[in-house]
């Protein structure tokens, strides 16, 4: 853009200095509350003494960060995370525009609110709470499945909480009654903005719902598909640690199928209480999802550049 | 437009907002060095002088643990204010700090710098990390000017127990220090079968009683847990060990030696976990005792439970029927022990964001020595938060109070008036008890787990994996093997190599043998 | 306006499944909210409690005068937040969505940025306390949630980008409105799904927020409900399970039923004004309809 010297340039920021104007607010804000922060990324670094300082305690290179890759569990929990949170992307993505392209096809406008609603509320439970209602569900004594249900099929009991096989299963599910409706509201949004004439022009050209769908309504709301699947891939590496930790009651036998980074950093903070060590994991969780999205972004931007982030 | 004066107060605001910034950094930062490095006798030079005339008023603030009723905290703090205005000039500020917060808050409280002068501490609580990480001052010189007479309100085993590298960190609080184990179990059931304790020696001879409960009482269970960390084989081996903060790396109190052994090799513990597997088999514990969210109390109180193990102190039968609503009985296995935590359970410390070292100390002494004070913290104000109940007791109120205290954690608890429904010399037999114990060689001891970091954090990974389900009877004992290799694999040996070098480190400061 | 429906009874049918699937462990933590808590712990939750009891909410009622003030900060912090929140994220999204702004990649990166990496918990806690001295403020319950970090511009911003024509901006430039007026005249009436959306999203954030009430609040007369409910249940949580059994604490609550007797109580609000969020949101679209 300054390719032909400074001075155009200066022209530009003065046709523009209102538009600059509006994001004041915003811009500072962010420095406020996101990029004076960031001096605490030093932590990671360092063996905190607070009779020193955050700035004055001794560098102890990368000594933190080493119980994320020294150990046994290293692979596991990376595993179970990329695993868990890719699978959760695809199908919150999937499940989410789906039902938003429905919910945009219910003609019965207080039936759509309704059902709007209602496919919100499980976003507003908290994870603990979820945590007591799938015990309610699954508890070896007195759960729905073990009380009601499995004897009708006529299966034997099963003690839930300690066959790790179902988990998998389990989690998925539970993330994804909780997290689809939100995604839902989001995709809606984008659907509704969505010019009534392109629906029109295709009726009239005879064009059926599906073929509809798939040549209006999926491509026009890409861009916001794309966003939603790059912020999410680029928290790969973070978890929903109520869903891993309190879900499955932090129980023992199921850890090889439940652990996640973030549970293990809990249980090992809950014992040392190490500041150094939650920023070292906090950093090497940011600086992967960093690198991927850069990566994503990069594949997005070349094949459209008005879908990419940045 | 009136919009450019606008940004340019913006942008000096954030150019004024980073300046300060590295100041407030830079200062912290310096100030901070000052009194790590410099020998506390040194940096009292300054403070000693206006202390003895304790020359301007100031109001000292006290973080504790808010668990009760705190909404009438200010009227107590005002009362508590109008004694010590008049004999350290200086006013209080009570700040109970909820339990659920306490590790957010207090930790966010000691990294910046605002006012806090004495703090509850607890080696549940980070003290060894607060301590590694210079956010707690030492005390033993304050103490000594303005508090000589404390040690006189406890074992002096215990006084001293709260020394990390020679230097006392905090005072403990007077409570039952020490602790005797065994079971406890509703006694209307135990008089309906006619079940006694005659022939219970020890936790294996329970079988029988047990037995009787599961044949008569369907849909009871003969013993439940207090928690999934307090697993039935824990609570079997725990009153013959010290923990020296964690397991396994553990002391054997008998043995009175200063060898760190591995708990989960000893045979004590095999024996233990055999004996939880039987009662699980046997149907005794409850399948899901493992990942159970019920507390023992609920359990029993609802009718679920007959009895539990658990560690005991003199009117624990007492303190236990208020909770579950039953009448019980205990019987006592193992005679009380004072272990490496005894002392470090709860204390009081002065953090470095205190104002005026020897104003907090001079506030510490009068809650180990001034009665008028020590109740009206533990109790609250006569009349209003507790009422004379004759025969020398106090009870509520009529319709309850709004100040209920949790009496333990601040203070002499001892020259607080007692409630109804214990023994009026409830304190005379809590102070024998205290030292009729055995001492832990280690008593004093505390492990800074930081050299060792990553394989603590590893271990404590498995641990979650195994413990609980063996503990409980859940899992086979046979499970034990490969418990144990997975935890070497952890790292577990290198923390047991530096417990015990610490440890002997610790001895030798310390002169024990 | 023509276009083919889809078949609405299977739409119907279809979205009569969601519901239920929704509504039903709703209506477990409803009904286990007035069970009696012995009931709970020998036969777990149920849809039909065996021993109804409102045991759960009188031990809530004991609280009133704390909760009517808690419920009174959160009201106030939410509609204030969720007002400054959206005006600051919409005016900094329009100008990144116009794609002639210059150092438009640069400024959107960022934004971008402060999704990925944060200073963690400790030195955003000494900038609003030791800089900004906000310990124990309402600004500390508002500030730090009114942006959080620049998700919600991205998704404002893909939006204008894509639903606001940029011949309509264009038009009205050279028509001699200010970057102002077409952002308050043209672009706010165009973008009421997104704003509405967004709007409802902060609304729950704040409602539902309540660790910058864990960090920055000791005082009690500033806790929100959430801080108040979640303090509450710990504490209770920590007395049952260390077993300390205090003798003036011979009050032992319904653990298992006050818990969800707070879940309710902490949503219930928030499900009543949904309908007025929907009512203004549909009230958006027919006008976004008529201009479009």
């Amino acid at each position: 853009m300054a390719q032909t010297g400074w001075t155009p340039f200066f022209k530009k920021l003065r046709r523009y200095r209102a538009l600059f104007l509006m994001m004041v607010p915003g811009i500072v804000y962010l420095v406020i509350n996101n990029y004076l922060p960031m001096f605490g990324v030093v932590i990671a670094f360092k063996d905190i003494n607070y009779a020193k300082g955050i700035l004055g305690s001794d560098w102890v290179g990368f000594k933190n960060f080493e119980y994320l890759f020294k150990t046994a569990d290293a692979y596991i929990i990376t595993r179970n995370t990329i695993l868990y949170n890719g699978s959760f992307i695809i199908l919150n993505t999937v499940t989410a525009i789906a039902i938003a392209i429905l919910l945009n096809e219910v003609r019965n406008k207080l039936s759509a609110r309704f059902y709007q609603s209602v496919i919100l509320l499980p976003f507003l439970i908290s994870m603990v709470i979820v945590g007591y209602l799938v015990l309610s569900m699954l508890s070896a004594e007195s759960g729905y499945l073990n009380l009601n249900l499995l004897p009708l099929l006529g299966i034997e009991p099963i003690s839930w909480y300690f066959e790790p096989k179902y988990w998998p299963y389990i989690l998925t599910i539970v993330q994804l009654w909780k997290s689809a409706g939100y995604l839902c509201v989001i995709f809606l949004a984008a659907i509704i903005g969505i010019d009534h004439e392109y629906y029109e022009a295709a009726t009239i050209d005879g064009a059926t719902k599906w073929q509809q769908i798939r040549a209006i309504t999926v491509p026009l709301i890409a861009p916001t598909i794309t966003i939603m699947t790059l912020l999410a891939i680029g928290r790969i590496f973070y978890s929903d640690f109520g869903l891993f930790y309190q879900v499955p009651l932090n129980s023992g036998p199921l850890q090889p199928v439940t652990d996640v980074i973030d549970t293990y950093v809990y249980r090992g903070l809950m014992t040392l209480g190490d500041i150094g060590m939650s920023s070292a994991a906090g950093l090497y969780q940011s600086l992967v999802g960093f690198i991927l999205v850069l990566l994503s972004n990069f594949i997005v931007s070349r094949r459209n550049k008005e879908n990419a982030l940045f | 437009m009136t919009r450019k004066p606008q940004t340019v107060t913006l942008l000096l605001s954030v150019l004024l907002i980073l300046s300060l910034l590295i100041s407030a950094c830079s200062s912290s930062s310096d100030s901070g060095g000052n009194t790590g490095s410099s020998d506390p006798a040194a940096s009292n030079d300054g403070a000693a002088a206006p202390s003895s005339a304790n020359g301007k008023e100031m109001e000292l603030t006290v973080a504790f643990i808010g668990l009760g009723n705190m909404n009438e905290v200010a009227l107590v703090q005002d009362e508590i204010s109008k004694i010590t205005k008049e004999k350290i000039n200086a006013t209080v500020k009570l700040m109970p700090i909820d339990i659920g917060a306490w590790a957010q808050q207090v930790n966010l409280l000691l990294a910046g710098n605002e006012p806090l002068d004495l703090l509850v501490t607890s080696s549940f609580l980070n003290f060894s990390s607060q301590v590694a990480k210079g956010q707690l001052l030492p005390i033993d010189e304050l103490v000594e000017e303005h508090a000589p007479t404390i040690k006189e309100t406890m074992e002096l085993a215990i006084f001293h127990a709260t020394k990390v590298g020679g230097k006392s960190y905090g005072v403990p609080s007077v409570r039952d220090t020490a602790a005797d184990h065994g079971f406890v179990a509703r006694k209307d059931l135990m008089d309906k079968y006619g079940l006694t304790f005659d022939n219970v020696k020890t936790y294996a001879d329970l079988d029988p009683i047990f037995q009787k409960i599961k044949e008569n009482e369907p849909g009871m269970y003969p013993l439940v847990q207090r928690s999934q960390t307090n697993g039935i084989a824990a609570e079997i081996v725990r009153g013959y060990i010290d923990t020296l903060g964690d397991t396994p790396g553990i002391l054997i109190i008998e043995n009175q030696d200063l060898k760190v052994v591995n708990l989960y090799e000893q045979q004590m513990y095999k024996d233990a976990l055999q004996l939880a597997r039987k009662w699980y088999e046997a149907g005794y514990i409850m399948p899901d005792a493992a990942t159970t969210q019920e507390s023992n109390n609920s359990l029993v109180k609802a009718g679920k439970g007959f009895s539990y193990l658990s560690n005991l102190k003199p009117g624990f039968e007492a303190q236990e029927k208020n909770v579950n609503g039953y009448e019980m009985v205990a019987a006592r296995f193992v005679d009380p022990i004072s272990t490496s935590d005894s002392g470090t359970g709860f204390m009081m410390s002065i953090p470095k964001n205190t104002q005026d070292p020897d104003r907090a100390a001079q506030l510490l002494n009068l809650l180990y020595t001034d009665r008028d004070i020590v109740n009206l913290i533990a109790n609250g104000i006569e009349g209003k938060h507790y009422v004379d109940a004759g025969n020398g007791l106090i009870k509520a109120p009529e319709g309850g109070s709004n100040y209920v205290f949790n009496q333990w954690q601040v203070g002499n608890n001892a020259l607080a008036k007692v409630w109804e429904g214990n023994a009026p010399d409830i304190w005379e037999q809590m102070k024998a008890f205290n030292k009729s114990s055995t001492f832990s060689k280690a008593l004093g001891f505390s492990f800074d787990s930081s050299p060792v970091k990553t394989e603590v954090a590893a271990v404590a990974n498995v641990n979650n994996q195994y413990k609980a389900g063996l503990e409980s009877g859940t899992i086979d004992p046979a499970k034990l093997e490969e418990f144990i290799s997975k935890l070497k694999a952890a790292g577990l040996d290198k923390i047991l190599a530096e417990k015990q070098k610490q440890l002997d480190q610790w001895a030798k400061d310390n002169n024990v043998q | 306006m023509k276009t083919n429906d889809m078949n609405q009874p299977v739409v119907h049918a279809i979205f009569i499944i969601l519901v239920a699937l929704c509504l039903f462990p709703f209506v477990l933590l409803i009904m286990s909210s007035i069970t009696e808590e012995s009931a709970i712990v020998s036969n777990g939750y149920s849809f039909w409690p065996s021993e109804f009891s409102l045991e759960a909410y009188s031990y809530l009622w004991m609280q009133k005068a704390a909760m009517f003030n808690s419920y009174g900060i959160t009201v106030l912090i939410t509609v204030v937040g969720t007002f400054v929140g959206l005006l600051i994220s919409a005016l900094l999204a329009y100008p990144l969505s116009r794609r002639d702004l210059p150092l438009r990649g640069m400024l959107s990166f960022l934004v971008f940025f402060t999704l990925l990496f944060n200073g963690g918990l400790v030195p955003t806690y000494l900038i609003y306390t030791e800089v900004f001295q906000m310990k124990n403020t309402l600004m500390s319950l508002i500030i730090p949630g009114l942006l959080t970090n620049g998700f919600f511009i991205l998704l404002i911003r893909t939006f204008f980008a894509n639903s606001i024509p940029v011949q309509i901006i264009e038009s009205a430039y050279i028509d001699g409105a200010s970057e102002f007026k077409i952002f308050y005249r043209i672009v706010l009436p165009l973008s009421l799904p997104i704003l509405a959306t967004i709007g409802l999203m902060l609304t729950i954030n704040y409602w539902n927020d309540w660790f910058n009430g864990l960090i920055y609040i000791t005082e009690p007369r500033l806790f929100s409900i959430q801080n108040l409910l979640n303090r509450m249940l710990v504490n209770i949580q920590f007395l049952q399970q260390n077993n300390l059994g205090n003798q003036q604490m011979a009050v032992n609550p319904p653990m298992n039923s006050v818990r969800m007797a707070m879940a309710v109580i902490g949503i219930l609000p928030l499900i009543l004004i949904y309908p007025f969020f929907q009512n203004y949101f549909v009230k958006g679209l027919t006008i976004g309809a008529v201009k479009g």
